[in-house]
């Protein structure tokens, strides 16, 4: 029983991180209609940038939000490419995205080298219940939460936040109010970035992160979106605890070597099912 | 469903124009001896790019079929390129006849393709993308742990090609096989696409409902074409198990199926001839960087920063600015010209 609590709190710190970039996936679907490839790169890039800085001597804290908004610019850039130019489809975008990801892989490289790096994260473990529980874990659960309620805020209570629900309800309509799209866009690029850059910073004191880590990264983080239908945030942040649930507790209970196969088959049965729900005209149609 | 590009237009009637058909095959022929005579001046190190570049070739003529003409997008070619690898592997080293394992490695690989076809292929889009990267991943995976695959060590030792008493034992020799693979894979696309049923696969590619209701069997052409482009890169992957001797699953990586991406959409997706330019330019560019990269005084990482950011960079200004792709655009200038 106490172990299995453990698996439990470890799956869900690795879930939280999976959230994380299935919400950026989402944010940025939701408004562009684009399938952002790119979203695992931003995790990469802002663990990779966190670890640099730490090494050169800021203190903790700055680093990290550096690094987060390294990640933000990054969303940024990719962004301008993706969707940037007028008349680019979204499964051109995604092809655009994927390219992104791949120059992120020569400039990764070429600034930090190709050997995987991490940094240490808070130290330490509190016993919960008679559990022990690594403080850096309660801390990507709490960071997750935090960001979770901050995001639904912000898209529920403030102007923008409604601006770009608007766009993505109904581009259309959003034009004829006056709302700017492609900004919005960018914008949800650019968030798309932050919540990457938050993952990265989050989970790379517990998996050490390479510049080919974001295939993972980004592939679990689809895995999560799927269950949301890549629309909706919260069935997103189920769908990710639950793969990291499920992976954690194959490699407690001796399936490690099987962890992938058991996340992306789930997945790949979701997508699946979700398909045979949905009728070939209406999807066509979007 | 938005598209990457339009579907391949209709070609007019062939021979519709007495010198025109002399004109369309004209260039084809030359291409083709160019590629027999030139095994015969090239060392042995332009010999391994030759080689790679026909496989490369094999793969993305598969690819520009799958996006181009059926509109189903595949992220995970390499996997069915490891099938055929590891098939031809597994069967020459238990000792079975070379021969047998590269002709089972395409049939294998289209077997496999039907099997993870039948569900994914439900699949559209973006989800389509995820689940055929997630179908390679799984692979690799398993590959990695199963022991007859060889684990991650993987196979080594495999024997070279032969059948009775002749051994492929030189580059030449396997540089003329993939070629001829080469054509074979061309020759069968070109084949499909000007039947019924490749006109069957555009139209799907642009409707599916519409199609079906039109009378096209749209489950069973898309699962078709699936399995024939898997036995293309499941052909190229058992010729290239035979020619390096050697497979694991770190031979066989995500980033090979975006390269394949790459290639088709660069040399125009759609076109048969797109796919064998699109892997020639960036199989020669990419080698020409390394070149440079491997230069003495460039640093060590030199080679992979060159080659990953030329990928990046042709996809995204091809895909921005040159959507129909390289080959299209230089044949619709020289006809304006003409």
């Amino acid at each position: 029983m106490r172990e299995f609590l453990t698996y439990l709190v470890n799956g869900l710190a690795v879930g939280c991180g999976f959230a994380l970039i299935a919400s950026g996936l989402v944010a940025v679907h939701r408004v562009t209609g684009v399938v952002n490839f790119a979203q695992g790169m931003f995790a990469v890039v802002a663990g990779l940038s966190a670890s640099w800085l730490l090494g050169v001597g800021l203190p903790h804290g700055v680093s990290e939000v550096a690094a987060v908004l390294i990640a933000t610019m990054t969303g940024l850039l990719t962004g301008l490419i993706a969707i940037g130019r007028r008349g680019t489809t979204p499964q051109s975008s995604l092809i655009v995205t994927l390219g992104a990801g791949v120059l992120a892989y020569a400039v990764e490289i070429f600034v930090w080298g190709d050997q995987p790096r991490s940094f240490p994260g808070l130290p330490g473990s509190l016993t919960v219940a008679g559990v022990g529980v690594q403080r850096q874990h309660l801390l990507v659960i709490a960071a997750t939460a935090v960001t979770f309620v901050l995001l639904s805020a912000f898209f529920g209570r403030t102007y923008l936040g409604k601006a770009l629900s608007a766009c993505a309800s109904n581009p259309y309509a959003a034009r004829v109010v006056g709302i700017d799209v492609t900004t919005m866009g960018l914008l949800a690029f650019a968030i798309g970035g932050l919540l990457g850059g938050v993952a990265g910073v989050l989970v790379t004191p517990l998996r050490p992160i390479s510049f080919d880590s974001d295939v993972t990264l980004i592939v679990n983080g689809f895995a999560a979106a799927v269950f949301g239908a890549l629309t909706r945030p919260v069935l997103a942040l189920s769908g990710a605890l639950l793969l990291g649930v499920a992976e954690s507790l194959a490699a407690g209970y001796g399936y490690a070597a099987y962890q992938t196969e058991i996340a992306l088959g789930l997945m790949l049965v979701i997508m699946v099912v979700q398909s045979t729900r949905r009728a070939t005209v209406l999807e066509e149609s979007t | 469903m938005t598209r990457l590009t339009p579907v391949a237009p209709v070609r007019e009637a062939a021979g519709a124009r007495p010198g025109s058909r002399i004109r369309r095959v004209l260039p084809g022929g030359v291409v083709a001896a160019v590629t027999l005579a030139l095994p015969a001046f090239l060392d042995d190190s332009a010999l391994t790019v030759y080689i790679f570049l026909g496989l490369a070739a094999m793969v993305t003529v598969g690819v520009s079929l799958l996006m181009g003409y059926a509109g189903q997008v595949s992220l995970g070619q390499g996997a069915f390129y490891a099938v055929g690898g590891y098939t031809a592997g597994i069967l020459a080293v238990r000792g079975g006849p070379p021969l047998a394992g590269l002709l089972a490695a395409p049939v294998v690989a289209a077997a496999f393709a039907v099997v993870v076809g039948v569900p994914l292929l439900r699949l559209r889009g973006h989800h389509l993308a995820f689940a055929t990267i997630a179908t390679q991943l799984i692979l690799l995976s398993l590959a990695g742990q199963l022991e007859f695959t060889g684990g991650d060590i993987g196979l080594q030792g495999i024997p070279r090609l032969g059948a009775g008493p002749y051994e492929l034992g030189d580059a030449s020799g396997y540089a003329y096989l993939t070629w001829a693979g080469v054509a074979l894979v061309m020759l069968v696309t070109r084949n499909v696409i000007v039947s019924r049923p490749g006109r069957a696969l555009r139209a799907l590619a642009t409707s599916e409902t519409a199609a079906a209701s039109s009378g096209v069997p749209v489950g069973r052409y898309k699962l078709v074409v699936f399995a024939l482009s898997a036995a293309f890169a499941g052909l190229a992957g058992g010729i290239y198990a035979f020619y390096v001797g050697y497979v694991a699953p770190s031979s066989f990586p995500v980033l090979l199926s975006i390269e394949y991406i790459v290639m088709a959409v660069v040399g125009g997706l759609g076109t048969v001839w797109g796919a064998v330019v699109g892997a020639a330019a960036i199989t020669l560019l990419v080698q020409g960087l390394n070149v440079i990269g491997t230069a003495p005084g460039m640093p060590s990482y030199a080679p992979s920063v060159l080659s990953y950011a030329v990928y990046a960079v042709v996809l995204i200004v091809v895909v921005l600015f040159l959507p129909g792709g390289l080959l299209p655009a230089v044949t619709a200038r020289l006809r304006r010209e003409r």
